[in-house]
């Protein structure tokens, strides 16, 4: 199929490059045929004008010495073309050559020469039918033969494109595979042309990419082990405390603080670039309605149909309660969580995102306005992150009749 | 996060080897695994671990994987060579890299840190029935005859758990052994990763699936590689001849 789109594509390289050598291939073939054909045609009138001059010359000694005419022969000025006529009397020659002419048509074409016998023009024509078939056979050759040689020349020239067209199309495949993350693609091409530079770039870029991702991925599970551990000590030991008023308040602290530590690691792996879907055919409502579930938090929930979507059900869950979450924490139950198609709805009655949230995005450590209470902003960061993730699209809005919605589009099941 | 609860009707005399070298983690995850009744033996370091285990008489092992002098995937890897007790690994990184690698030295499950000690308990709880399952069950069902399966030329005997290849006697660890029951219930039948999840590790919601990804790979080191079938997409499979 991908073949067929690529071959009837007009706008290929590859057709451009046929279109180039049968244009290069017409103009050279015109020139020539031009050129020949204006040659053969002057040969062709001056053999004829000298064969007229003969014939005309054979014919005044006959008529002189006998008197008598051929056919071919014309003594009435009346029958002579207008121009022949003309042309003799224009004569300035002193040596009293003959004069010629070329009558075309529009009966057999004629060659005419003429000259003046005792004050009287007297003229002969030769037949130039023969002439005229055998230059308009030459012209058919010449075009027929032109034809056949285009007739090769393109297709063995689109050809000849395919070459370069192909490792073309392996540096843009790679460089997509790039883009798409992969960034184990390299092209491996070799060669000293301009192809072979533009794929040489490609991979060194890859190669860059590569590195740099590596390297905050390192940092990002270097960070994440530095935090960890002695937060793991913290968890496990503030568990061993005696029950009371204290501990609870060392425990909340434990826990706010565990919590902030891995929301923060979540957007340094996402902004690495470290994180990738696992994606399988879920069954949305019901995915959606378990998630809600396990937040704790309360949220009207309403499915249109048994909609199945292609994603990542861990990453989803954590979009879901982060939409949640934030709803709760800065807007005003009850909070609506909709289902339609591939589409997940999360809207609260309270003030709504603010301005510059609706403007900018989400900004971490900013929740911008008082009026959205406390947090640390991270929860959108993520959610936004996480979305871009499973290739889904999230978009913030404020509705006209108040309230904040949060609208994810999960890409449909294949 | 809650309290550690001293429960009632301790486990007999399970014993937990745990090697970590952050001496606080250590220490607490000891006193808090001891306040379930298990019993904790520690080591700070790879090789010291190494040595505890060869000692003898641990029932789980729970590894941390950035150790001194022999990392905890090292010592996973040297553990199996000869044995094939539960092995829980505790990752701080929880990268990737970490996780493959500790699951394809024959570590049966992974947490990240840091891990509360009641999902800590039911990881190694998870680990144990699967263990104690291999145990327990041969007197159980010892009377039954026709509890041999075969499968081309693997046979897996259901009721005296034992598993031989052309007539060769198969070690497999708890989790694979309970992972190749799984399928040998279900010959055939496409099994999906969250559901050997659920019914083989005990995950209550979506848990990791490269676990089921990197067991079904060892697993298919000992039996034969093309005895389970990848369905792309979907899960695993079986292949009955």
């Amino acid at each position: 199929m991908r073949t067929v789109r690529s071959l009837v594509n007009w706008r290929s390289l590859r057709w451009k490059i046929a279109l180039l050598v049968a244009v290069a291939c017409c103009a050279v073939a015109l020139t020539v045929g031009l050129l020949v054909h204006r040659s053969t045609l002057e040969r062709s009138m001056n053999d004829g004008a000298a064969k007229a001059v003969t014939a005309l010359s054979h014919s005044v000694e006959r008529y002189a010495r006998e008197g008598t005419s051929e056919p071919g022969d014309e003594l009435d000025p009346g029958a002579m073309p207008e121009e022949l006529l003309r042309r003799l009397h224009e004569r300035k020659d002193p040596a009293h050559n003959p004069v010629t002419w070329y009558d075309g048509g529009p009966h057999a074409p004629r060659m005419w020469a003429a000259t003046s016998y005792r004050g009287e023009p007297f003229a002969v024509y030769a037949d130039m039918t023969p002439d005229l078939l055998t230059r308009q056979a030459l012209d058919r050759h010449m075009w027929k033969y032109s034809l056949v040689v285009l007739g090769i020349v393109v297709p063995v020239s689109a050809l000849a494109a395919e070459l370069p067209h192909r490792r073309l199309r392996r540096v843009a495949r790679t460089a997509r595979r790039i883009s798409d993350g992969d960034l184990a693609a390299r092209t491996g091409a070799g060669g000293g042309d301009e192809i072979s530079a533009i794929s040489a770039t490609v991979d060194a870029m890859a190669d860059s990419l590569h590195e740099r991702l590596l390297a905050e991925q390192r940092f990002t599970a270097d960070v994440a082990h530095e935090l960890r551990t002695p937060l793991m000590g913290l968890v496990t030991a503030s568990g061993l405390l005696p029950e009371g008023e204290a501990t609870d308040l060392v425990r909340d602290r434990v826990a706010v603080l565990r919590n902030l530590v891995e929301e923060l690691l979540e957007i340094s792996r996402l902004d690495a670039g470290a994180e990738t879907a696992d994606p399988r055919p879920v069954p949305l409502a019901a995915v959606i309605r378990d998630s809600l579930a396990r937040t704790g938090l309360g949220a009207r929930f309403t499915a249109h149909g048994e909609p199945w979507a292609e994603t990542d059900p861990r990453r989803l869950d954590r979009i879901v309660a982060n939409l949640v979450a934030n709803a709760h924490r800065h807007g005003r139950a009850p909070v609506e969580v909709e289902v339609t198609g591939t589409t997940v709805t999360v809207r609260d009655h309270g003030p709504g995102f603010p301005a510059h949230l609706l403007a900018h995005g989400p900004q971490r450590f900013r929740t911008g306005a008082a009026e959205r209470g406390h947090g640390h902003g991270l929860g959108l960061t993520i959610a936004l992150g996480q979305a871009r993730v499973i290739g889904a699209r999230l978009d913030l809005a404020n509705s006209p009749d108040g309230g904040a919605v949060a609208v994810l589009r999960l890409p449909a099941a294949p | 996060m809650s309290a550690v609860p001293v429960p009632e009707g301790r486990p007999a005399s399970v014993s937990i080897l745990l090697v970590e070298d952050d001496e606080v983690i250590r220490r607490s995850v000891a006193l808090a695994l001891e306040r379930y009744g298990y019993q904790v033996a520690t080591a700070g370091d790879g090789l010291t671990g190494l040595e505890r285990f060869r000692e003898g008489g641990h029932d789980v092992l729970l590894l941390d994987v950035m150790l001194p002098h022999l990392d905890g995937v090292g010592l996973c890897r040297r553990v199996r060579e000869t044995s094939t007790t539960p092995v829980l690994m505790m990752s701080a990184r929880g990268d990737a890299l970490d996780v493959v690698s500790g699951l394809e030295a024959g570590a049966d499950d992974y947490v990240v840190k840091p891990v509360d000690t009641a999902v800590l308990v039911a990881r190694i709880r998870s680990l144990l029935r699967r263990a104690t399952f291999a145990a327990d069950a041969p007197p159980v069902e010892a009377a039954r005859k026709d509890t041999v399966l075969v499968f081309g030329d693997l046979a897996v005997d259901t009721a005296g758990l034992e598993v031989s290849r052309g007539g060769e006697p198969v070690a497999l660890a708890p989790t694979e052994l309970r992972l190749l029951l799984e399928f040998a219930a279900n010959p055939g039948i496409v099994l999906d990763r969250q559901t050997l999840l659920r019914t083989v590790w005990d995950y209550g919601w979506e848990g990791d699936t490269r676990v089921v990804d990197l067991c079904v790979q060892r697993l298919r080191k000992k039996i034969g590689a093309d005895r389970i079938e990848t369905v792309r997409g979907f899960g695993y499979k079986l292949r009955r001849t």
